[in-house]
């Protein structure tokens, strides 16, 4: 018996490096149900391979690194509980995850409680601070800055319409829109919302029609508004150039050729001609095969993000709030995005990519703007 | 000039949308819970001919007879049992619209998908610039009234449902078979239903939930026109008028409320709706 369960051990390190210690333990809240649930496994497939990859190279200080992934139901109420379970059941070290706006405000307070380190990996409508929490994901400033310059100067656009879903991505990218587009000599000709699953866009588009804007600007909810507005104003006919905020490259793809034309802005798409990103995507493949999902704007940054807090525990030499927290903007990580450092108060300046969809459904880089600065984010915060 | 085709339009959708509820409602008396659910079967048999690579017309056809098919098993299986518990026959068609929505994401997924639209760009019309497909909407409306008016009043068939929606118990004594006109009247308004469901795909997305934003609508109209075509067509007109006139002039958001505001003050105050009127 004894000798059995020496053998077992024995090839139990044969398997895999050996770890003295405790895993570091990594807490994904995210949303594998509800609206982000399109998205939400390709994010959890992006953490793996880093979990993997690391651990395979002796883990963080000797530690390997372990996933903790609770459902936050894309919403407020199922984030406090995912928070709350992390955070003080499974007493999670780190917090890293790419989430809905709503679960995001609805988690901070509960990571201010627990004192825990947070690195939010989705791109959002900008201005949340936390003394725990770090971003390594695109804000307004950094993603509408390279179409609406496009638009003004290349294209010569001068009046443009905005459409947005009524929630704080929506109403927070447009109302930044508004004043970029107005501060640098365009015209606001109409600004339009909706609630979030709305799919009749008729009274909008003959505003559109009537005011007969150069560009249109979209930020609508991902899914259902974002497909029925765009079905919906190009069987009408609209012809205007159309920048849209809130298409990533998968959905771009999947519309067909309804999307054809549009013009798409972010930190990331697998077309980037990087030697960084090429081995990302063959280590993906290989790790996922047939079951990989697109990486994409929102799971690379979960990737990145994973190694940065290696690099800040490695850094602070050990995993306590207080040295990570201020570990996190002096590391930086190499990634298939370019070097990612989150040092320009609490987010990173980033290298934004200006798109256009193709007849095919590919993506077209047209311009690239490198390290682009994410500006005044949280000012106050020490 | 637009605002007027805008108003059209979506009264003719609300139409199109509403009618197999209406057909259900005025037969069997109750609100079938799941019309949003045969509106979605019709959506994914859009999307099924979209992949078989066939030409996207052909999805009206397909859809329809898919919304038949599952319209009739549920009414042998499920409902037929429940006639004298209407009550319990509206959460049974509840619970077959979760079924459906529930098998429809296993073997789909949860994801939007696309299915092809049959016709597509913009027209003229009356010096404005105007979506084809809802043009072609309006007339499919008037087309589909035109057939089940017809359906109704022509053939032996309608007299009988004529006779039940009149008074079911009286027909009954008479020697009519309500049963089977339930069974036809359930099975023809699921295909209504489904057909309906692929009329509005490129319009709309295909999702397991593509059906829900249409049924209250769909719901408030049948409320408000009992078993009438012709009173259906007058609340859809005021209904649609509404929505788009305060989503042109107010905000979209108040838009999105409209109809179930609407409705609900107009049988406050006129209990009947538009039947009879």
């Amino acid at each position: 018996m004894h000798n059995k369960l020496t053998a077992a051990f024995a090839l139990s390190l044969l398997a895999a490096p050996a770890y003295a210690q405790a895993p570091i333990h990594i807490g994904v809240p995210i949303g594998l149900s509800g609206a982000n649930s399109v998205v939400a496994p390709s994010v959890v497939q992006a953490a793996e391979l880093a979990v993997a990859e690391i651990n395979a190279k002796g883990g963080v200080m000797g530690r390997p690194l372990a996933l903790d992934v609770a459902d936050d139901g894309s919403g407020a109420a199922g984030a406090q509980r995912a928070f709350d379970s992390l955070v003080f059941q499974k007493k999670v070290d780190v917090l890293i995850s790419m989430e809905t706006s709503a679960a995001r405000n609805a988690g901070l307070p509960i990571v201010t409680r627990g004192k825990t380190p947070f690195i939010y990996t989705s791109s959002y409508e900008g201005h949340s601070c936390n003394r725990y929490m770090y971003v390594n994901a695109w804000v307004p400033e950094q993603q509408e800055a390279p179409v609406i310059d496009f638009f003004l100067k290349d294209k010569s656009a001068k009046t443009f319409f905005l459409i947005g879903s009524d929630y704080a991505f929506g109403r927070g990218m447009l109302s930044y829109a508004k004043q970029y587009i107005e501060a640098h000599g365009g015209k606001v000709v109409g600004d339009e919302y909706q609630p979030m699953d709305a799919g009749d866009w008729t009274a909008i588009i003959s505003k559109v029609r009537a005011a007969n804007p150069d560009a249109l600007i979209l930020s609508t909810a991902g899914g259902v508004p974002n497909v029925t507005l765009t079905k919906q104003y190009r069987a009408a006919g609209i012809t205007a150039l159309v920048g849209n905020l809130g298409v990533d490259e998968g959905t771009a793809k999947t519309m067909g050729q309804d999307a054809t034309g549009i013009y798409i802005s972010g930190s990331y798409y697998t077309s980037v001609d990087s030697p960084a990103n090429k081995t990302f995507l063959d280590a993906m493949r290989a790790k996922f095969g047939s079951a990989l999902l697109t990486p994409n704007d929102l799971s690379v940054p979960q990737y990145e993000a994973i190694y940065l807090y290696k690099a800040a525990v490695e850094r602070a030499g050990g995993t306590a709030a207080d040295g990570v927290v201020k570990a996190l903007p002096e590391v930086s990580f190499d990634g298939p995005r370019g070097r990612i450092q989150m040092n320009t108060q609490r987010h990173a300046p980033l290298t934004m990519y200006l798109g256009q969809v193709e007849a095919d459904g590919s993506v077209k880089i047209l311009q690239t703007a490198k390290d682009v600065d994410p500006g005044e984010q949280c000012p106050n915060l020490k | 000039m637009s605002l007027l085709l805008d108003i059209v339009t979506t009264a003719a959708i609300l139409y199109v949308v509403a009618l197999g509820l209406l057909i259900v409602f005025g037969v069997m008396g109750i609100i079938s819970f799941a019309h949003g659910a045969m509106l979605t079967v019709g959506g994914y048999a859009a999307l099924l001919v979209t992949w078989a690579g066939w030409n996207p017309w052909v999805s009206l056809p397909a859809a329809a007879v898919a919304g038949l098919l599952a319209g009739a098993a549920m009414e042998r299986t499920v409902l037929r049992p429940l006639y004298r518990r209407p009550l319990d026959a509206i959460l049974a068609t509840w619970g077959l619209g979760i079924v459906i929505g529930q098998v429809i994401t296993l073997a789909f997924g949860r994801q939007v998908q696309f299915a092809q639209s049959p016709l597509s760009g913009a027209a003229v019309i009356l010096g404005a610039t105007y979506s084809q497909y809802r043009l072609l909407l309006v007339g499919v409306a008037v087309l589909l009234a035109g057939a089940i008016a017809l359906v109704l009043h022509g053939t032996r068939l309608g007299l009988v449902t004529r006779a039940v929606i009149a008074n079911e118990n009286l027909a009954q004594s008479l020697g009519v078979n309500s049963a089977r006109v339930r069974f036809a009247s359930f099975s023809l308004g699921s295909a209504l239903a489904s057909l309906a469901g692929a009329l509005v795909v490129p319009l709309s997305s295909v999702d397991p939930n593509m059906g829900v934003p249409w049924l209250v609508g769909a719901f408030m109209l049948v409320l408000l026109s009992g078993s009438s075509l012709v009173s259906m067509a007058a609340a859809a007109v005021v209904l649609g008028a509404a929505q788009v006139l305060v989503s042109t002039y107010l905000n979209a958001v108040l838009g999105g409320m409209t109809i179930a505001v609407l409705a609900a003050v107009i049988l406050r105050v006129r209990p009947t709706g538009f039947a009879r009127a």
